[in-house]
């Protein structure tokens, strides 16, 4: 399977402007993802950038074809790796981590560059999970104002199966749960970054996709890409912000259309 | 609605005054009535402590007028957020801060 079988589709583009983020699952038919499980077990300290070269399989799992499928979707072709990326090892009796930001709080209508967090084993919900809440990567919101939050309605933990990579807007609020389990929870942390700015759609685009009407009968069930920016609401905010909301997504949607160009 | 997150071993002061459980809850809007978003108990025990939870979160109060009615105690109303025709995103919701003074066995 080449990368062009695994670009993402105008829906798939629009979910992740809605919500922030997009899971990739990486099969590999030699059972890769368990080797890189059993190479991060027996690691004693943290090689942080350099894990790729501590474990080299981690290459492959760069290189999947779906997972180049999706970033080439999302950031274009050429898109580039940074050269910072991190082991986190959420070890047994390990606490929650609270909510923040990853980089400088500086919202922005562009999707130039996020991360990539790699779960080579499946994750249960006791293995202290990453947790997100989709749809908040276009908020002003320095960490230090997300203190006095602890559970929010539309959170979601990362419970995944092995070989999962989820790419996530570098914006989105994340933290993770305690680690209840026995099981040490293993995720690789990447960067992407788009190289130059969008003059067409890079992913599996249908113009047709953009004739949809809006359906205000269907709010919560859009299936194509007017629908889904105008209507999805993964925080249940209210009106203010959900028009806010939309305009953001309509800005970033045309940049990826080729807007800017 | 009774502490479920107790710190194992904790210890509390004896003591028969009241002590104040904190309720932090993020409404939709400002208004009382309107969904709560985000809910964070603090309870007055030593070594308790609020975690972020990967389960299915169960509250026990909607809005805040059902923590109201339940006792609760708003000590803190929330803070307008940007102005109407202002184009930024901040925080989710809106914050209001609750109590409830009471003896903690």
């Amino acid at each position: 399977m080449t990368v062009a079988n695994h670009l993402l589709s105008d829906a798939d583009v629009a979910r992740f402007i809605v919500n922030g983020y997009h899971l990739v699952k990486l099969d590999f038919e030699d059972g890769l993802n368990e080797r890189v499980g059993a190479r991060l077990d027996e690691l004693t300290e943290n090689p942080g950038d350099a894990v790729t070269e501590t474990v080299p399989e981690l290459w492959q799992v760069l290189e999947h074809p779906a997972l180049e499928g999706a970033l080439v979707s999302l950031l274009g072709p050429g898109y580039t790796l940074n050269s910072h990326r991190h082991w986190h090892c959420k070890k047994p009796g390990t606490a929650y981590m609270h909510w923040h930001q990853d980089g400088a709080n500086r919202r922005d209508v562009r999707i130039d560059s996020f991360l990539g967090l790699y779960y080579p084993r499946r994750v249960t919900s006791d293995m202290g999970p990453t947790v997100i809440v989709p749809g908040t990567q276009f908020r002003n919101a320095p960490t230090d104002r997300m203190a006095t939050y602890f559970n929010i309605r539309g959170q979601l933990a990362m419970v995944v199966e092995a070989g999962t990579m989820a790419l996530v807007h570098s914006a989105l609020w994340h933290g993770t749960a305690p680690n209840t389990s026995k099981a040490k929870r293993h995720m690789v942390k990447f960067g992407f970054r788009r190289s130059r700015e969008n003059t067409e759609p890079t992913w599996n685009h249908d113009p047709a996709a953009l004739d949809n009407a809006l359906d205000w009968n269907r709010r919560g069930e859009a299936e194509d890409v007017e629908n889904i920016l105008a209507f999805s609401n993964p925080l249940n905010v209210a009106q203010t912000d959900h028009y806010k909301e939309r305009a953001i997504r309509r800005q970033c949607w045309d940049r990826m259309m080729g807007a800017a160009a | 609605m009774e502490n479920p997150n107790p710190a194992p071993g904790s210890e509390n002061p004896p003591s028969a005054a009241p002590r104040q459980r904190l309720l932090y809850l993020h409404g939709r809007t400002p208004n009382v009535f309107s969904d709560v978003i985000a809910m964070t108990l603090i309870e007055p025990v030593r070594g308790y402590a609020s975690e972020i939870s990967a389960e299915e979160q169960d509250w026990p109060y909607a809005t805040v007028h059902d923590a109201v009615v339940d006792g609760w105690q708003i000590v803190q109303f929330p803070h307008q957020q940007a102005p109407i025709d202002d184009r930024h995103l901040d925080v989710v919701g809106y914050e209001f801060i609750l109590q409830k003074m009471e003896v903690i066995p």
